[in-house]
Parts: structure tokens; C-alpha cells; sequence
């Protein structure tokens, strides 16, 4: 994906996902299974079709444990994208160079999780302390992950991070708790229209979005996403391929992948050492994709952010370019980001309402959006952005609409 | 400035992090530096990029800083930090390009930029002492 000669010759043609719950009962592998198994299907093809398979880094399921689950004959293609949830747009640059240099046909990419169920962030070193009898706890960090320089400050969880980051942008511009609400109440809003949403039932207005309580300052409750258990799946394959399948091909217009100026060492809290906590690499990222797709952000009809917090949200419309630095609470707050504004975001609920799967719902949301199937379709929308995780690197995918 | 016993320490003897603590067990605040052209090398590591050096030192800096951002934690999610209590980033007055973190028991009242103190707090009858941060008082008599 790094010409205008790559532009378009590949599509998404088969989505699929798992239902979105609090206790799934079951494991990550069938989860994945079930999810893969749906988008294989609504590709109109087969599993002895299925040749690739790309997975997050975090995924608890290998490329063989859901080769061997599908009954592949023969896996071609295999690879791995990350960290976490920058993963996505990753994942589906690896399937088209897979399937671009003939080393695959059809690529599955999936995540599947029990992320409220299972293993939750933020509870590393909660065990036992090794410390016993020195009068300390566990010892953390060394070994080249950095964690010593956090961790012992209670710096253990993402949301930190990301609180961190929504005071500095705050003490930068100005920026309000309402800005953020904003973000909050336009995905919860979209979820309620999606039957699939965790938060389908849930309606929020700003009274309730200020009055919950604090999480850590300045993001409160309905700033942070939920923790979901589920599976969400997508089949790539060449345009051509795609064309012979039941649904209008997702064309993949261009995929970029980012780690910024800056990329920092460690994971995840490093990042703090960049220059500017107010510019992320989402910036850096944007400018690649634009220029792989020969688009700007005035092209893009609809846009899936991830959306792990309100915050990074509101970095990312700035960063792509939406609207100027700074001012990526008052575009918020105009509602420009709504259905029927000049950019609708996160059509299905995104992370904050509809579950989260760490950035994949996201790309299967943007193909329903090209499809026309969304529960909040975007009327004539041909172009839409998908973006992946923030701050350690980044990554992102346009589609459109054939 | 107590916190719960079995709370978690740094790991002190990394090859290219070791020497941060070790400062800090003398009480002495030092970052990472390239011995030949100077550049900070924040968080610590062993090569410089800018000048292609393999030479570094560990270089003292004044233990003052400008608080930068903050979080107060008021929802719980580990064991060894009961809530509330409060995350600060601080930028050094020596070396801008380094920011550290500390940690502040409760819900204290900040101003981003305002002057910050290094103190080393600690944390184990190792004699591991980790550097923190607290507001600067204000100047008597101001």
C-alpha cells in the first residue's frame, strides 16, 4: 500500500462479530471461531476459501488455534499486528501485502476477547508481592519495559495515560469537561440505534454525563469505554474476488501504519516524554493515509475513531485534520460529529457504547457504512476513515465505496 | 506521605536504567545524557541518535521542575493504591526534554506550571528510595 497503484485493488467482503456482553461464558477460541465463521459466510465463501489469517498481539488466540478451529486446509499466510489495539489498521495492510504479493487469496483478520470477563487492564502486579521481608512490595520494571519510572507512582492503568493527556490539553486550549461529553453522548446516541450495542437500552444526556462520577480527573465514568466480551471478524480479499461475493466490496482506498517522530521506548506510558501530549502519532498517520489515498479529510463522508476515551477522540479529529489544533472540543460541541453533521462519528457506538474490540467493530462498522447497512447509515456516504489505537503508534484505513 | 505496605517498587539494577536509581539512592536527582554532544536521553538508553555516540553519563540535575499535567484517581484498580490519591507529570527545570512522574496521597490543590520539589521517599529497608514531588512552598514573607 504505497502507491496510487495499490489504491482500491483490494476490499473488505465479509464481516462478522459475536454477540457483545458483560460474560460471555465461553472461550476467546470460540468466540473468534463464531466470528469468523459469520464473516466468511457473508463473504459468500467458505473456510477451505480462507488461506491468511492476521491477529492482534494481545489476541489470547493464535493464527494456528483458529486455522485448526476452522477446519483450514492449508494456511498460506499468517501475521501478527499490534501493540494492542493499534493493531486493526495493521492487520489489514498485512492482508493486503499478503494477498497483493500472491501469498494469499483470503485473508481473515479477527479479535476476540473476554475483556470484562477475563483479564481486565490495569491489575498487573496485583498479586503477591516478591518483596517479603525487605519491606517493600513487588519489584517493577527493568528488562527494557520502563514500568520502574510509572508504576511504583500508581501510574497503572490506561486511563491515566489518557487523563494525563485530557489535563494537558485542557491547560493547551481550554478545552471543557462539556467538549468531552460531547463525544460521550454522540456515540451512546448511536448505540441506542444499534440492536447490537451493549448500550443499546442506555440513554445519556449531559446532566448525567457530568454527574457521574469521577474516574480519574478529569474523565469520569461515561469518558471511559466498556469492557466487553466478544469476537468481530473481516474477510480481505482482491477486488475482484470481492466483486463476485453477495455484498458491494468495501474497497480498501489506502492503510497506513505510524509510530510518529517520537516513537519512545517501553509501552504505552513513555509516550509521556514526547514534546507535544497534545499531538499524537494520529498526526503523522493522517498524513500518510491522506497521501496513500490521494484523499483529505474534506472527502471523508463518515469517520469510526477510536475511541478508547472521550479524549482520544477529540486529539484524533484535530490530528486528521478535521478541524484546526485546539479546537477539537468546540468542533465537538457544534455538532459537526452527529448524525446528520458534517462528520458523523462512530456510527454504531464505538468503544464508549457499542463494546469494545479494541478497534475491530470499527472497520466492520465503516464496511456496513460503505455497504449502506448501518444502523445509522450516513445517506450517500462513499468515503469512510477507520483509525486504530493511540499513543504508542497508530494505524488507520480508508474505504470506499466502489 | 504513607502508603500501604506490599506497594510496588522500581526494579534498580536495568542495565541502562540502573544508574537513574542509583543517583536516587544517594539523593540525587540525574538523567541519562550523551557524553559526546550532550543530548538528553530521556527515558535512559544506551546510544545516542542524534550524534551516533555510545558514550553516555549520568549527568545531576537540580531536583525542580514545573508540573506539567495531572490526574487525581479516584476509582481504584490496584491493590497497592487506595484511592483517592493523585498522579503528577513534571517537567525539570534542568532538562526539559525529561518529564518524571510522582505520586501525591489524596486530592491536593494544583495549578498546571506551578514550581515542583524533588524528595526521595523510601520504599523498602533496601535502601531503595524513589524520587517524588510536592509542591514548592510558597517563598515566606512574599
Amino acid at each position: 500500500m504505497s502507491s496510487a497503484a495499490d489504491r482500491d485493488r483490494c476490499a473488505i467482503s465479509g464481516i462478522g462479530a459475536t454477540e457483545f456482553s458483560s460474560d460471555s461464558g465461553r472461550s476467546a477460541l470460540s468466540l473468534a471461531t463464531e466470528a469468523a465463521l459469520a464473516a466468511i459466510a457473508d463473504a459468500g465463501l467458505t473456510s477451505v476459501d480462507v488461506d491468511g489469517i492476521v491477529r492482534c498481539d494481545l489476541d489470547a488466540v493464535a493464527h494456528n488455534d483458529l486455522a485448526e478451529a476452522l477446519g483450514l486446509p492449508d494456511l498460506t499466510y499468517w501475521g501478527t499486528s499490534g501493540p494492542g489495539g493499534a493493531a486493526p489498521g495493521g492487520m489489514i495492510g498485512q492482508a493486503v501485502g499478503a494477498i497483493r504479493s500472491g501469498q494469499a487469496n483470503a485473508v481473515l483478520a479477527f479479535r476476540a476477547l473476554n475483556g470484562r470477563s477475563g483479564a481486565r487492564f490495569g491489575q498487573a502486579g496485583s498479586g503477591p508481592g516478591s518483596g517479603a521481608g525487605s519491606g517493600g512490595g513487588r519489584r517493577v520494571g527493568g528488562g527494557g519495559k520502563y514500568d520502574e519510572f510509572f508504576a511504583p507512582y500508581g501510574l497503572v492503568a490506561p486511563g491515566h495515560l489518557f487523563s494525563l493527556l485530557a489535563r494537558r490539553h485542557m491547560i493547551e486550549f481550554g478545552t471543557t469537561e462539556e467538549h468531552l461529553g460531547h463525544i460521550a453522548l454522540a456515540c451512546r446516541a448511536r448505540a441506542n440505534a444499534n440492536p447490537a450495542a451493549q448500550m443499546r437500552d442506555r440513554s445519556l444526556t449531559m446532566e448525567e454525563y457530568l454527574g457521574a462520577r469521577m474516574i480519574s480527573s478529569p474523565l469520569r465514568l461515561f469518558d471511559y469505554c466498556l469492557e466487553t466480551d466478544g469476537a468481530c471478524a473481516v474477510v480481505v480479499t482482491s477486488r475482484e474476488r470481492a466483486g463476485d461475493g453477495p455484498h458491494p466490496p468495501a474497497l480498501i482506498r489506502a492503510v497506513a501504519q505510524s509510530a510518529g517522530p517520537e516513537p519512545q521506548v517501553g509501552f504505552l506510558y513513555p509516550t509521556l516524554m514526547r514534546k507535544s501530549l497534545t499531538t499524537q502519532t494520529s498526526k503523522s498517520l493522517a498524513e500518510t493515509l491522506y497521501r496513500r489515498a490521494g484523499l483529505g479529510p474534506d472527502d471523508v463522508d463518515v469517520a469510526q475513531f477510536y475511541d478508547c476515551f472521550t479524549i482520544t477522540v477529540l486529539l484524533q479529529l484535530e490530528d486528521y485534520g478535521f478541524c484546526a489544533k485546539g479546537e477539537g472540543g468546540p468542533f465537538a460541541a457544534s455538532g459537526a460529529i452527529d448524525k446528520g453533521g458534517s462528520l458523523p462519528i462512530n456510527t454504531s457506538g464505538g468503544h464508549l457504547s457499542e463494546g469494545y474490540l479494541h478497534g475491530l467493530n470499527h472497520v466492520v462498522e465503516g464496511v456496513r457504512q460503505i455497504r449502506g447497512t448501518s444502523t445509522s447509515q450516513v445517506p450517500g456516504a462513499e468515503v469512510c476513515l477507520v483509525t486504530s489505537a493511540l499513543p504508542v503508534t497508530t494505524s488507520g484505513l480508508i474505504l470506499r465505496r466502489p | 506521605m504513607s502508603q500501604p505496605p506490599g506497594r510496588l517498587r522500581p526494579e534498580t539494577d536495568d542495565h541502562d536504567t540502573g544508574g537513574f536509581f542509583a543517583a536516587a539512592a544517594r539523593e540525587e536527582l540525574a538523567v541519562c545524557a550523551c557524553a559526546a554532544c550532550g543530548a538528553v536521553l530521556h527515558l535512559p538508553r544506551a546510544y545516542c541518535a542524534r550524534c551516533g555516540s555510545w558514550d553516555t553519563v549520568w549527568r545531576t540535575v537540580a531536583g525542580r521542575g514545573r508540573l506539567y499535567s495531572w490526574t487525581t484517581v479516584e476509582h481504584q484498580v490496584h491493590r497497592s493504591f487506595p484511592v483517592p490519591y493523585t498522579i503528577v507529570l513534571v517537567e525539570l527545570d534542568d532538562a526539559p526534554e525529561a518529564r518524571l512522574v510522582g505520586y501525591l496521597p489524596g486530592r491536593p490543590e494544583l495549578t498546571a506550571g506551578m514550581a515542583m520539589r524533588v524528595w526521595f521517599e523510601p520504599v523498602d529497608d533496601e535502601g531503595t528510595l524513589l524520587p517524588q514531588w510536592i509542591p514548592e512552598p510558597e517563598t515566606e514573607g512574599a
